[in-house]
């Protein structure tokens, strides 16, 4: 323990957290938002994911190196450390899965502009444009190609109509605010607005909500 | 491959969840640290307490090497204070959430005097100071933790504690009997939260409310308000035109698209 340990010690001020545990809670936070929202959300843009597999691969070479040595001793440390790795692993893979839920859902949506593209990590954006590709070969090959030229397309949006289908971002969600804030909701009678103080929960649409999180004023819950 | 679950966290979502909630336990065997992927654990030494997240405290306890000390708020005088709270002092509202502690980094090794703590928990956060954490990374289910509140996972971790942990906690047979009583209360109170819900005011605030209460009627309550706004959306959109027309400055942003959009949803779910 050197003086800085000392000093963050006994300043209550400094959020003196080490790395990793800053790093469980941002994973924690983008899975829970992932899986509460009703329309994909930016791939973090900090290198969280690429950084936390990077630890849990070097995780698996030190279990690999204690496997090794059959010291009754390290046996336990091992047996906990594997229990973690399985939990930060379920974390990754449950974040991943739900965001390719909804990139199979709305896959032509999320390709359509760049903005929404910009939202994809590039192995999704691959993912998302070869699945697609392989969709309308194989609709073209079994029913599309009888058609004629006009009505082969997936994604027509003439006649004010797209055929493009969209996530529902007036879906309801849980948000908790981090701080005291004015939280303003639109409603069927009437619209709602309330002075909301740290820690409560409150339901609203997923469209009033997105400032929030975005600021961090809120978390999805 | 693609996740097949539902829109929000399921109740074995949550339970994970709780399981990161840090507790305080006694070692009855010296360990030393251990690097783990989240930071490295407290060297152990009896008796000196240590903060864990539970599930490494729930394995500690099964291979006997540790015992965990409840939370404060799960003593039973506790309890009956919340309950009184919840049925005489506020029968409408959920009773209020934990305070917010200043030092919020949940991972400090060594215990803190009871006082100080007590002292900490009282203060209000000071400005500029990072106020992105939030369950289950508060140590609000440590031993001192203040009592008389019920943190966001009180129901999972209350339960999880009495099922691996049972002679850890005081007067189990009692609390377990407070806990069944409390639950019914709050269940009430969230049943009764879908009147607001129906009404359609747009925002419904539920201060205090838990986790796990929240993940058991997650699917109903989004339903009901999902539904309210389908069955709705024409009058709604009527309304914002008109108030966007008599000079209303907030219905503007949203009226046209959206709400076509969610009619032809409708068809599809």
């Amino acid at each position: 323990m050197d003086i800085d340990d000392i000093l963050r010690e006994v300043d209550p001020s400094s959020s003196g957290l080490p790395a990793e545990t800053r790093d469980l809670q941002s994973l924690t936070r983008v899975w829970v938002a992932e899986r509460s929202t009703p329309e994909l959300l930016s791939w973090p843009t900090d290198g969280l994911v690429e950084r936390v597999n990077g630890r849990i691969a070097s995780q698996i070479e030190r279990v690999e190196a204690l496997t090794g040595d059959m010291d009754p001793r390290s046996n336990f440390a091992l047996i906990v450390i594997q229990t973690e790795l399985e939990r930060y692993k379920f974390l990754v893979r449950s974040y991943l899965r739900a965001r390719l839920a909804k990139v199979d859902r709305h896959a032509l949506h999320y390709l359509s502009t760049p903005d929404l593209r910009a939202r994809l990590s590039g192995t999704e954006l691959a993912y998302a444009t070869r699945h697609q590709a392989l969709l309308h070969n194989h609709y073209l090959a079994s029913f599309l190609g009888s058609f004629g030229p006009t009505l082969q397309n997936l994604n027509d949006t003439s006649g004010n109509i797209t055929m493009i289908d969209t996530p529902d971002l007036e879906n309801a969600v849980f948000i908790r605010l981090l701080r005291d804030a004015r939280v303003q909701g639109k409603g069927v009678d009437a619209d709602g607005d309330v002075e909301g103080r740290t820690g409560d929960i409150i339901i609203l649409r997923w469209s009033d909500a997105k400032p929030l999180v975005d600021t961090e004023t809120a978390e999805l819950v | 491959m693609a996740l097949p679950l539902p829109q929000g966290l399921v109740p074995t979502e949550v339970a994970f969840l709780c399981e990161m909630e840090m507790v305080t336990i006694v070692p009855r065997q010296r360990l030393e640290s251990i690097p783990l992927l989240s930071g490295d654990t407290p060297a152990l030494r009896p008796p000196h307490r240590a903060q864990m997240p539970l599930w490494l405290a729930l394995l500690l306890k099964k291979q006997r090497r540790a015992n965990i000390v409840p939370p404060a708020w799960l003593h039973p005088a506790s309890l009956a204070d919340i309950i009184h709270h919840e049925t005489n002092v506020d029968p409408q509202a959920f009773s209020p959430p934990p305070p917010p502690p200043t030092r919020a980094d949940g991972r400090t090794g060594r215990a803190k005097p009871l006082q100080e703590n007590i002292r900490r928990t009282r203060e209000q956060p000071k400005p500029g100071e990072d106020p992105r954490l939030a369950p289950p990374f508060l140590p609000s289910c440590t031993a001192e933790s203040p009592a008389g509140y019920l943190p966001y996972h009180w129901l999972e971790l209350a339960e999880t504690l009495l099922a691996h942990a049972a002679d850890d906690v005081p007067a189990a047979s009692e609390v377990r009997a407070l806990l069944r009583d409390l639950q019914e209360v709050r269940a009430a109170k969230m049943r009764g939260s879908t009147a607001s819900l129906e009404g359609g005011g747009g925002v419904v605030v539920l201060r205090g409310v838990g986790a796990m209460e929240l993940a058991e009627s997650r699917a109903f309550v989004l339903g009901v308000v999902d539904g309210v706004r389908k069955l709705g959306a024409s009058a709604e959109t009527t309304r914002r035109d008109e108030e966007a027309n008599g000079g209303g400055g907030y219905g503007g942003r949203n009226a046209g698209g959206g709400f076509e959009d969610s009619d032809d949803e409708m068809d599809f779910d």
